[in-house]
């Protein structure tokens, strides 16, 4: 029996494996030309610093040797009741497993700290993809010397309607400051934050060690705004809350750890009956407890991070939830 | 020959109502009046007899009678209102001129003049008289009833007159409307029940009469006349012993209040007896509900104007209706009366938060990290600071002008003082405007330029900065290009201009911006536009709203912009562009990046 899988990230890719191992015949379909979905952009994991490529090569491994058919470049437009009609045609199917994932803040909408104006202001997202490529710099080539991290930035924010806790920044923060601790070993490295949440096992450990080992040092408070001053530095102003005082400070660069903002495609989605939207705009599960991979649609699922903020780990445990999910209501378990 | 005013005590009510109603009156006015500052007082023996006053009779009888501004929100509305004041105001004259035709000079009270008709009928008279009067004030009883009508049919159906939405009235103003939609029908049923007797009518209560006589017996006849003729002075007794506690308090308020402000009063930052003729002189006829964004958008239905002006009238304003107020001030550009919505609200905040504390701005002392030394100085304020891309083009455009700057807040800066003053913090508003003023002397400037129309507007009315010229930079940009100091491309770019409150309705700047646009791609305007001009919904002036509401209101922004058809959207505050930026998916510029990125 036929099941469409929406998306070919990590939550896509392991939920194809876990129903094609239950005996059904899932079918991906992803808008880009490869799988793999934003971890593909990721250059070590937290909180093991496992490379990215070691969670996902055996993934992609498992997709060919299993035979799973894939459909790339290819964008699902609508999803009824009896299958999805994408950019290529339509495909018929008994279930349908949403796993579109989420979006990465576009963190031009805070103007205040100059991204995309002021060349030594990147985020998270660019940070991994220097680290990626191997090289790590300003923009005019040269190494920092002083590096400041700002927390939620897209998270925890009315003023951009983002209220929710996108939950994985915290940790990212922490990994990425010791990551530029090993690259840049003279370096002073700030984390600015107004809570640190470290909820996953070995997180709080990283998080002293970032303290304790790597000399990292946190600030409570947000960044208010950024301004460029000579030679491409910038310079930052904030309050540090546990000393109640404000503070300037100039430095080479200013990373933004952007949240996950839901799908531009969630909405897209609650056109079909059964699929909601939650105040945050990530679908709603059916039930937070019992249900969190199944809409108010029979035959529609969802896996990763199409519902909330997850972690890879998550993701890929919702994956297999959502398969014996599918399984159980095509009678197959 | 018989005028006999004692053998029927009909009149009663009309009469003490009479009294209670001019009692009142005449207590608030001369209250009120008595309590103005001497100032006030002095600009009214000024102007007293000078052409103001002449002016003044001319716009109360275009306004309070004729309500020519209520024909421009639509002409069946001002219709109504015109035949109920300018109609009543003509039978009262004219039946005045009526009974001075009868019974020459003679005094007679006044009770003997609005019940002439009753009065009258044993009277003879010439057949001539009888039907030129009794017409004419059977056409303007006619007039009066047809705007009864109509004010019926606008409870039932508002939209039929331009009102989406009406004013929900408080249990005193049910009575005094009530009373007064019975006075006139009351009228005609009773000068109709004398003419059946009588035979004194005219065409309207002539033929009503006839009608009645064939209809009824004799004796009932008699009985209905005794009880209509005291109902309806019932009826006018209600309407005046209620009108001085009532909306309907505007009718004669709104003549002084004229006057007044004819003469140059005007209401302050902080609360004066003025203000009682401002806020009575409002007849919650509710047409500034419909453009308030607060209730179409974010369905708050209890801090609009008129209910404001209410509360505030019957002592029980709460902090929460005069802070939740956008102050974008389109309530005020619809007003008929012409309140001064704005500042009225801005006192009430001063009454309710004005804490002077001047040691909290002690810190503030010496402050100065300006830099640059030109003579025309470039305040960003706040906003400007935490959007780069202005700041950005800001510097782009004074390069290429050659322009050598004064940087006033480029490192941070005291604020221009118009956040906190809107809040009701006058005094501490007032420390931050003499801090500001004493810097932009010393560096000793001569053009003082800013990118944020709030700051714009309180360096304009707040600030007193002789032989400085105050500019918004829409202004300063349009003046360089007009110059040939600053050459810019055209662009084949559709562009869509929201005004920004503070610097539409609040500076009056309109063309400039729309000037620059044009000079560089396509200007498309939105439906609501210049005075009419949507807010954007962040303002800074509520202190009230969630971010959830004002995001409601940026969203029906974002919509009205892009249904222009336009690929972005320009703006001149950079509150407005955070803002808007919310609500649409366009792109939001503010108009000094549309001009540095077209630069030739």
């Amino acid at each position: 029996m036929k099941v469409t899988v929406i998306g070919g990230g990590v939550a896509g890719i392991q939920t194809a494996i876990a129903l094609k191992e239950l005996g059904l015949t899932p079918i991906i379909i992803e808008k880009n030309d490869h799988l793999g979905g934003k971890l593909c952009g990721w250059h070590k994991l937290f909180p093991t610093m496992t490379p990215a490529e070691q969670v996902l090569t055996p993934l992609l491994e498992r997709v060919k040797a299993l035979g799973i058919e894939v459909m790339l470049s290819t964008e699902v437009t609508s999803i009824d009741s009896d299958g999805v009609q994408t950019s290529q045609g339509r495909i018929e199917s008994a279930a349908t497993v949403i796993c579109s994932g989420f979006d990465l803040f576009d963190a031009t909408l805070k103007e205040e700290y100059g991204y995309g104006i002021y060349d030594n202001v990147i985020t998270s997202a660019d940070l991994e993809r220097m680290m990626n490529n191997g090289k790590v710099a300003l923009a005019d080539g040269t190494q920092p010397h002083r590096i400041a991290f700002l927390h939620c930035v897209g998270s925890r924010d009315e003023k951009v309607q983002q209220r929710h806790c996108s939950k994985v920044c915290c940790v990212t923060g922490v990994k990425q400051a010791i990551e530029m601790r090993r690259w840049f070993p003279k370096s002073e490295i700030y984390n600015f934050y107004m809570d640190i949440r470290m909820f996953g096992a070995g997180y709080e450990e990283m998080y002293r060690s970032a303290q304790q080992e790597h000399g990292i040092q946190f600030i409570r408070g947000r960044i208010s705004e950024a301004a460029p001053v000579l030679n491409g530095k910038v310079q930052i102003k904030a309050e540090d809350t546990l000393i109640g005082r404000p503070l300037k400070m100039t430095v080479d660069l200013l990373v933004l750890l952007i949240g996950m903002t839901a799908g531009q495609s969630n909405k897209c989605w609650t056109r079909c009956a059964g699929i909601t939207q939650s105040d945050s705009m990530f679908l709603k599960p059916k039930n937070m407890f019992a249900g969190n991979v199944c809409s108010d649609a029979p035959n529609i699922f969802y896996a990763g991070t199409v519902t909330a903020p997850k972690t890879i780990g998550e993701s890929l445990n919702e994956a297999n939830a959502a398969a014996m999910r599918v399984a159980q209501y095509l009678g197959r378990l | 020959m018989h005028f006999d005013l004692h053998t029927n005590p009909f009149a009663i009510p009309f009469t003490i109502g009479c009294i209670v109603m001019f009692a009142v009156l005449a207590y608030k006015y001369v209250r009120w009046i008595y309590r103005l500052p001497k100032s006030d007082k002095r600009l009214i023996r000024k102007n007293l007899f000078s052409s103001k006053s002449w002016r003044a009779v001319c716009e109360a009888i275009s306004e309070s009678l004729l309500h020519r501004r209520i024909f421009r929100t639509n002409p069946i509305l001002g219709y109504m209102h015109m035949s109920l004041a300018f109609g009543w105001f003509l039978l009262i004259v004219v039946g005045f001129i009526e009974t001075v035709a009868y019974m020459g000079w003679t005094p007679i009270p006044l009770r003997g003049h609005v019940f002439f008709k009753f009065y009258s009928r044993e009277l003879e008279h010439s057949a001539l008289w009888q039907s030129v009067f009794t017409n004419i004030m059977d056409a303007l009883l006619l007039f009066v009833l047809s705007g009864v009508a109509l004010a019926w049919l606008k409870r039932l159906y508002s939209r039929m007159m331009g009102m989406r939405r009406t004013t929900r009235h408080v249990w005193g103003d049910r009575v005094a409307l009530s009373a007064l939609w019975f006075i006139f029908p009351l009228r005609l049923i009773a000068e109709s029940t004398t003419s059946a007797i009588w035979h004194n009518g005219g065409f309207l209560t002539g033929s009503l009469g006839e009608f009645i006589d064939k209809t009824l017996s004799f004796e009932a006849i008699w009985h209905l006349e005794s009880v209509s003729w005291f109902i309806y002075a019932l009826a006018l007794g209600v309407f005046f012993c209620a009108m001085p506690f009532s909306r309907y308090m505007h009718i004669f308020t709104e003549v002084p209040l004229i006057f007044l402000r004819k003469y140059g009063i005007k209401s302050d930052v902080q609360p004066k007896s003025f203000d009682h003729f401002q806020i009575e002189a409002c007849s919650r006829c509710g047409i500034c509900i419909d453009p308030c964004q607060l209730q179409r958008d974010a369905g708050i239905d209890n801090v609009q104007a008129v209910y404001y002006l209410r509360d505030r009238r019957y002592n029980m304003l709460t902090a929460e209706v005069a802070d939740n107020c956008l102050m974008c001030g389109r309530c005020a550009e619809r007003c008929p009366v012409g309140v001064d919505i704005l500042q009225l609200r801005q006192n009430s905040r001063y009454t309710l938060h004005n804490s002077p504390s001047f040691r909290r701005y002690n810190y503030l002392q010496g402050v100065d990290t300006s830099t640059g030394s030109g003579r025309v100085g470039y305040f960003a304020g706040c906003m400007t600071l935490l959007s780069p891309r202005i700041m950005n083009a800001m510097e782009r455009i004074f390069k290429a002008a050659n322009e050598e700057v004064w940087w006033a807040d480029k490192n941070g800066g005291v604020c221009c003082g118009r956040p906190i003053k809107l809040t009701g913090e006058v005094d501490a508003a007032q420390e931050m405007v003499k801090h500001n003023t004493e810097l932009f002397t010393k560096h000793q400037i001569t053009t003082l330029v800013t990118s944020c129309p709030i700051c714009l507007k309180v360096f304009k009315e707040d600030y007193n900065l002789p032989g400085i010229e105050i500019l918004h930079h829409s202004e300063y940009i349009d003046r360089l290009i007009q110059n040939g100091r600053l050459k810019v491309a055209q662009n084949s770019g559709k562009y869509t201009y929201h005004d920004p409150c503070e610097l539409g309705r609040g500076c009056g700047i309109y063309d400039e911006p729309r000037r620059i646009i044009e000079s560089i791609g396509v200007l498309l305007e939105p439906t609501e536009t210049r005075q009419q001009a949507l807010c954007c919904g962040s303002s800074i002036a509520n202190t009230a709203i969630n971010d959830e509401k004002q995001l409601k209101i940026a969203t029906s922004l974002g919509q009205t912009l892009e249904a222009t058809g336009a690929d972005s959207i320009v703006t001149a505050c950079p509150l407005c562009k955070k803002a808007v930026k919310r609500g649409s998916r366009l792109a939001v510029l503010d108009l000094a990046e549309i001009v540095a990125d077209n630069l030739k």
